[in-house]
């Protein structure tokens, strides 16, 4: 069992280092600003999450496996706010005066 | 639009300790259970409850299993989202056709409305940028030849099923 769970934390860990490395080629190889910011909140998000589901069965204590799921929805929620909040400014700045 | 009504105008009392139990209770979990740090816990916990009530748009009711339902639909697009645009990042030349696309949502301006966008930011190859009084949302795509506005309009459905009421509270 002990075995398997690595096992599923090495996958999983790997998987999520992935999408974050695909994230930042993406953050450098989009052409425009906003493209960019669909590379950081998605892949880095789905990355994340990978990296704390592999982390679960490595957790000592219900309070720590709970703690990594809140960590992963606080930064879902940061993630989204601040993307919308990029994407607002740079439009007004566009449309502006 | 967010109004002035006192927090304990529309919440009930038990709800509101309840509440706050539970923002204590997240506190806990990531802070960590020492007495010591419980006083910060105790007024992050109110100031969070207090927001939280302030925010709240008037008459809103969450539906259990819209709740769910949303929940499990919005993992498996997270997915598709992460994959998709890791994808159209490492293929060469990148596979993207940016350009902005107009959808016409029927949720009302204030919090709803902004929840439901920041929501859509994180689904796949779409990312609102502005929305208009009467409704109008600008959307930036990551790939104008896909069917953006059928998903939107999913998104929007789904999201709005969260509701008991649908969303047409503001």
């Amino acid at each position: 069992m002990t075995i398997l769970a690595h096992v599923f934390t090495l996958l999983a860990v790997t998987a999520g280092a992935l999408l974050f490395l695909a994230g930042t080629i993406g953050l450098l190889r989009f052409p425009d600003t906003l493209s960019r910011l669909h590379a950081l909140s998605k892949a880095d998000n789905l990355g994340l999450a990978l990296i704390v589901l592999g982390l679960l069965p490595q957790a000592a204590s219900l309070t720590d496996g709970l703690k990594l799921i809140l960590i992963w929805l606080l930064a879902q929620l940061s993630a989204a706010t601040a993307s919308q909040l990029i994407a607002g400014s740079l439009n007004r700045r566009k449309s502006g005066p | 639009m967010m109004t002035t009504t006192t927090p304990d105008a529309r919440t009930s009392r038990s709800g509101l300790i309840l509440r706050s139990a539970g923002f204590l209770l997240l506190w806990m979990i990531l802070i960590g259970p020492a007495p010591k740090d419980l006083a910060v816990g105790l007024v992050a916990a109110v100031a969070a409850t207090w927001t939280s009530a302030a925010l709240w748009p008037a008459g809103a009711r969450l539906s259990i299993p819209g709740i769910m339902r949303f929940l499990m639909r919005f993992l498996m697009q997270s997915v598709v989202a992460g994959i998709d645009v890791a994808w159209r990042a490492v293929t060469t030349p990148p596979a993207v056709a940016p350009g902005f696309v107009t959808f016409r949502t029927a949720l009302p301006a204030g919090m709803i409305r902004a929840t439901a966008t920041a929501i859509m930011s994180l689904q796949p190859g779409k990312l609102p940028v502005a929305s208009e009084p009467d409704g109008t949302l600008l959307i930036h795509c990551l790939d104008r030849r896909e069917p953006v506005a059928q998903q939107l309009a999913a998104d929007e459905a789904a999201f709005c099923r969260t509701l008991t009421d649908g969303g047409q509270h503001g």
